[in-house]
């Protein structure tokens, strides 16, 4: 058999064999994924209601009714539901990312038995979300759950209503998300932190760098990547949420702990209200899309170093 | 909620790995994640608890007391009369074939993907990643009447059609940037040999790819199997649903009832809590894998 | 590379399993197999000694490190001695498909779920050649899902829903289905009240079955009453005053679990029936009268005195209904505004303790109204199986089943053909109560539009969490009427 080959070049004839492969996986995949995102587009300019045979075009009058409802004294569900969203995505990009790298350094440092920590904090993510919600509704509720009953033993009397206070219950709720969240950001710095050479952490120790120093010059540099993808998953998985609060709260009191998703949902299977229904999906792929364009570059500019 | 990192490194720029002097900020960084690990767990440990008692000891002395009696039986009541065994049953006859499709489906255009250089191919490649962005919610309406249209709704495959299309994204992405990894001289090889494209794609790609599988894999198990929006949506017959859809029966039926509807919820995350601990590191090397380069 | 071969082959075995698993544990409209079994007797007997040599073609690869790719073909020669004896019976059956009636239902509280299992055990034993498949839905998510049941093809063929305007969307846009032949047959036109046929149709054509219908009234516990020398109030200041006793004793005077905004409806719809009139009340559920109107404001005021007098739980929007039972049942809340069916899920060691009273008089040159919602069933037009739906509608509609309904929840009935004697006391109070009322309307998601409905219980879950604030109070009202304006006027 022949050991030395010549150097093979790249067929200059037309190839249909890469068309092949993805003919299957992609036809399902624009049946399936993009046409329908299409066809959402398409339904958030009429005034469907689910059912009749005809739904009317009416231009962007469902955007119009959305933003319109912003603004008020007393606030419209959708400006709950956008502000909402946007309280879980700061919480989410800021918070469990520095608890996330945090618990990572701590556990980085040669700590025994740190495979038993990890696991521990990274538990919770194995958890599905209505198992996660119902945790959590039993750890809130004020007479049988968790929290209120300590606090009330430790004296306090009026410990504050978890999920019934409008103030309050999406900061609840985005707790508990942000509790499964901590330790899928914590494993992947983990990871990142395995690619930081100690050899440059000892140098710059030797230059007479502090910890702080060497943290903010070397380390958390090197982490960029990783922090990249860590805001980018949360930036997703805040957008997405609608499990958590749809087995915790229904979006209530009074649509106080509503999200885009959980709104979406009651406007087209609880009003009959598709052509709303789409529309609000369409702002919170708007929002999305900020972010998914600005990590395509990122990785398109990856791919053009190849 | 606390963030620590500047006082951390401080610990470990001191010391380095190489000395293991026992100071006073080793032990307090023991402390403190002993500490933190074990109020990090404590929903988890209270729902444990609460699920091995009754709600009558309960509701007379609250959450916070000695229990009076252990009891286990709200695991089999959950089990038979939540209707648990149905929905567990449920879960892995729309989580397997799902998965299977997802891991070949993804498998085929990451190989088409990494392998060839073709027109379009990095417009596929970006429409596939950042389909896996998309917030899927904007999908329901229209893959309701899709699912409906096709006859799917209300069937295990319209979760299991969903599933692998959904899934796809991610999982191409991952098999993408895995298989680029591989030497291209072993496929240069081996079509010199002879080799068909399939042969190749299926006999020296394919099993060089088993790590990466394996970790994708196992991640896409706990994903697929986890859902809910998804199964809320696409079944409506009591018999035919998830899990974590069947939760939701299961606190209408037991509604206040507590010990009995946690039990039903650990008994629901039962399996992926064993697929999470037993290839443990196949989890988090799909997860690291996943982040990309 | 054999390894990864024999992973994969695990791999497709686990699949073909699944896919066998998923294809038998079937997408229930799975036919049902009558098995009529006819023995048939075969008998084969083969007696034979086969040499089998088979030729085998194994084609080994193997990665070698210098990345070269060698094709190994081996020849393996095989011998084989078969020695094949068969006698086999053969079962022959004889199938014939008969689609189950599919029946999904709301019905996912304790009670009223071991009722409904227990009516479809029943129907089954009566026809066995006509079986009914159940899925019980949890009652709220029901709510939202019945709008895919309806449009989904195949659609379930038999619905547990509301009577009123929620059935109202559905059998406009020609998705119920027309059930007037039952009606006819059964003879209910003559053997139900008027008014529940009037409330089952449509430009004279029936669509629903009411099948039981119950009250609603404020459920107290008699022992804290009498603890605390409390008679059941009969006037609106009788009701501040209890509670006052019963706050200044350190007790709950009324529980309620908001988390479903329901609950807080019903006060909605009593403080405004008792104030304005139920004429009023109906009125504007139809849109026929503006939120702006000052005597719905007057509604809102009138209701504030409760929260000056302290008569709520805190926390409300915290429990379900069902968990705001708990404080009354353990004896740390006096009374709860609901529907009879609390009594499903009061314990049994507490329901001797539970009496209720008439919602107090608000005032008295008024009609009274009262909540009486009616709960029934409909068909898909969609069905699949239509003359088995109408059956399962026979069968729940009719005297017998109608009489267990009574006896085990405590529902009223809907056919007069049910005996009497088997109300019991409270019962019997309940349809006294009913009948001393000058107008009966069914509740207030019932007799709006589901967007109204939604709309108007988040202003009323708005106005609970912050009652004191007037502005706020005039902006839900403002809201209140714009959503009316649009909804009513336009479709005029």
């Amino acid at each position: 058999m022949a050991v030395t080959s010549p150097p093979i070049k790249t067929k200059p004839k037309f190839d249909f064999t890469p068309y092949l492969f993805l003919i299957g996986p992609l036809t399902l995949y624009l049946v399936w994924i993009i046409a329908p995102m299409f066809y959402s587009f398409y339904l958030s300019t009429t005034d469907w209601d689910g059912i009749s045979p005809d739904a009317k075009y009416i231009g962007l009058s469902n955007f119009e009714t959305l933003f319109g409802s912003m603004g008020k004294r007393r606030t419209s569900p959708f400006e709950y539901a956008l502000v909402n969203n946007l309280k879980w995505l700061l919480t989410f990009i800021t918070i469990p990312v520095a608890m996330g790298l945090g618990l990572a350094i701590v556990l980085n440092q040669n700590v025994k038995g740190d495979r038993f920590f990890k696991m521990g904090i990274f538990l919770p993510q194995v958890l599905s979300l209505p198992v996660i919600g119902l945790i959590w509704a039993w750890v809130y509720n004020p007479r049988d759950g968790f929290i209120n009953p300590l606090l009330t033993s430790l004296g306090l009397a009026d410990p504050p209503s978890w999920l019934s206070d409008k103030e309050l219950v999406i900061w609840a709720v985005i707790f508990a998300a942000a509790w499964r969240q901590i330790g899928y950001i914590m494993i992947l710095y983990v990871a990142g932190l395995k690619n930081v050479d100690i050899r440059l952490l000892e140098a710059a120790k030797l230059d007479g760098a502090n910890a702080w120093q060497s943290f903010r010059h070397i380390t958390f540099p090197l982490l960029a990547p990783v922090t990249t993808i860590v805001v980018v998953i949360s930036v997703i998985d805040s957008l997405r949420s609608f499990d958590l609060v749809w087995v915790m709260t229904k979006g209530g009191p009074a649509n106080a702990s509503t999200v885009l998703a959980v709104l979406m949902y009651i406007q087209a299977f609880n009003n009959y209200k598709m052509g709303l229904g789409a529309a609000t999906a369409v702002v919170l792929f708007m929002i999305s899309l900020v972010f998914i364009v600005g990590y395509l570059w990122r990785i398109m500019k990856d791919e053009m170093e190849y | 909620m606390t963030t620590h990192p500047p006082t951390m490194t401080k610990s470990t720029a001191m010391e380095g790995p190489k000395t293991k002097p026992i100071s006073t900020t080793r032990i307090l960084l023991y402390v403190f994640i002993i500490g933190f690990t074990l109020v990090y767990m404590a929903p988890f440990f209270g729902a444990i608890i609460t699920s091995l008692r009754t709600q009558d000891d309960i509701t007379l002395n609250g959450f916070w007391s000695i229990p009076t009696a252990i009891t286990f039986e709200n695991y089999p009541r959950a089990w038979e009369q939540g209707n648990v065994n149905r929905y567990l049953l449920n879960s892995f006859i729309i989580t397997i074939p799902a998965l299977i499709g997802t891991i070949f489906l993804s498998s085929l255009s990451a190989f088409a993907l990494a392998r060839y250089k073709f027109p379009g191919n990095q417009l596929i490649y970006f429409i596939y990643v950042a389909g896996t962005m998309l917030p899927f919610q904007i999908l329901i309406l229209p893959i309701f009447l899709l699912s409906n249209a096709t006859g799917l709704y209300n069937t295990y495959w319209s979760l299991i059609v969903t599933h692998v299309a959904f899934q796809m994204g991610f999982c191409t992405f991952v098999l993408r940037n895995f298989m680029k990894t591989l030497p291209g001289e072993i496929m240069d090889a081996a079509r010199i040999d002879g080799a068909s494209e399939w042969g190749i794609y299926w006999k020296i790609v394919m099993p060089l790819t088993v790590p990466g599988i394996a970790a994708v894999a196992t991640l896409e198990f706990t994903w697929i199997f986890n859902d809910y929006l998804w199964a809320l949506m696409l079944i409506q017959d009591d018999s035919l649903k998830p899990v974590t859809a069947g939760l939701s029966t299961l606190q209408g039926q037991f509604i206040t009832n507590w010990p009995m509807i946690v039990a039903g919820a650990l008994l629901a995350a039962l399996p992926t809590l064993i697929v999470f601990f037993a290839l443990q590191r196949y989890f988090i090397g799909g997860l690291t894998l996943g982040s990309g380069k | 590379m054999s390894n990864f071969s024999k992973k994969f082959a695990v791999l497709v075995v686990i699949a073909t399993l699944a896919l066998i698993a998923a294809q038998c544990g079937g997408p229930t409209p799975t036919p049902v197999t009558i098995v009529e079994t006819v023995e048939v007797e075969v008998e084969k007997i083969v007696e034979k000694e086969v040499t089998v040599v088979e030729t085998v073609e194994v084609e080994v690869e193997k990665i070698v490190e210098k990345e070269v790719t060698v094709v190994e073909t081996v020849e393996v020669e095989v011998e084989k001695e078969v020695e094949v004896e068969v006698i086999k019976e053969v079962e022959v059956e004889v199938v014939k498909e008969v689609r189950p009636i599919i029946y999904n239902s709301y019905n996912s509280d304790p009670g009223p779920r071991a009722f409904d299992e227990k009516m479809v055990a029943l129907f089954n034993e009566q026809n066995p050649d006509n079986p009914l498949d159940h899925s019980v839905v949890q009652h709220e998510d029901f709510k939202q899902a019945i709008r895919a049941y309806l449009v989904a093809d195949p659609a379930p063929d038999v619905m547990t829903w509301f009577a009123g305007n929620r059935g109202r969307f559905f059998i406009d846009r020609g998705l119920i289905m027309d059930i007037s032949d039952v009606w006819e047959e059964e003879g209910w036109n003559e053997d139900y009240p008027k008014g529940f046929r009037a409330m089952s149709e449509v430009d004279g054509k029936a669509y629903f079955v009411p099948s039981n219908w119950y009250w609603w009234a404020v459920f107290y516990r008699k022992s804290i009453f009498e603890e605390h020398g409390i008679a059941p109030p009969e006037t609106w200041d009788d009701m501040l005053a209890a509670c006052d006793t019963l706050d200044g004793a350190g007790l709950i005077p009324i529980t309620i679990g908001t988390k479903f905004r329901w609950t807080a409806a019903a006060w909605f719809d009593y403080i405004n029936m008792r104030l304005n009139g139920p004429e009023f009340h109906l009125n504007l559920m139809l849109g026929n009268e503006s939120y702006d109107d000052p005597r719905v404001k007057a509604t809102f005021m009138k209701w504030q005195e409760l929260f000056d007098h302290k008569c709520f739980i805190d926390d409300a929007a915290a429990y379900s209904w069902q968990e705001a039972i708990d404080p009354l049942a353990q004896g740390d809340a006096a009374m709860y505004l609901m529907g009879q069916f609390i009594m499903d899920s009061v314990p049994e060691d507490v329901a001797d303790d539970m009496d209720f009273f008439r919602f107090p008089i608000i005032d008295p040159d008024m009609p009274i109204g009262e909540d009486a919602p009616t709960d029934g069933y409909f068909m898909s037009v969609n069905a699949q199986n239509p003359d088995g739906g109408k059956d399962f509608l026979r069968f729940i509609g009719g005297v017998e089943a109608q009489s267990m309904m009574v006896e085990d929840l405590g529902r009223l009935p809907v056919h007069t053909g049910v005996d009497q004697e088997l109300f019991t006391p409270m019962q019997q109070k309940g349809i006294e109560l009913i009948q001393g009322a000058d107008l009966v309307v069914q509740f207030f998601d019932r007799d709006t539009t589901p967007e109204m409905a939604d709309v108007g219980m988040n202003g009323l879950m708005d106005f609970w969490a912050d009652p004191y604030d007037e502005d706020l109070l005039d902006e839900i009202i403002l809201d209140l009427e714009a959503t009316r304006a649009e909804i009513f006027d336009s479709a005029e």
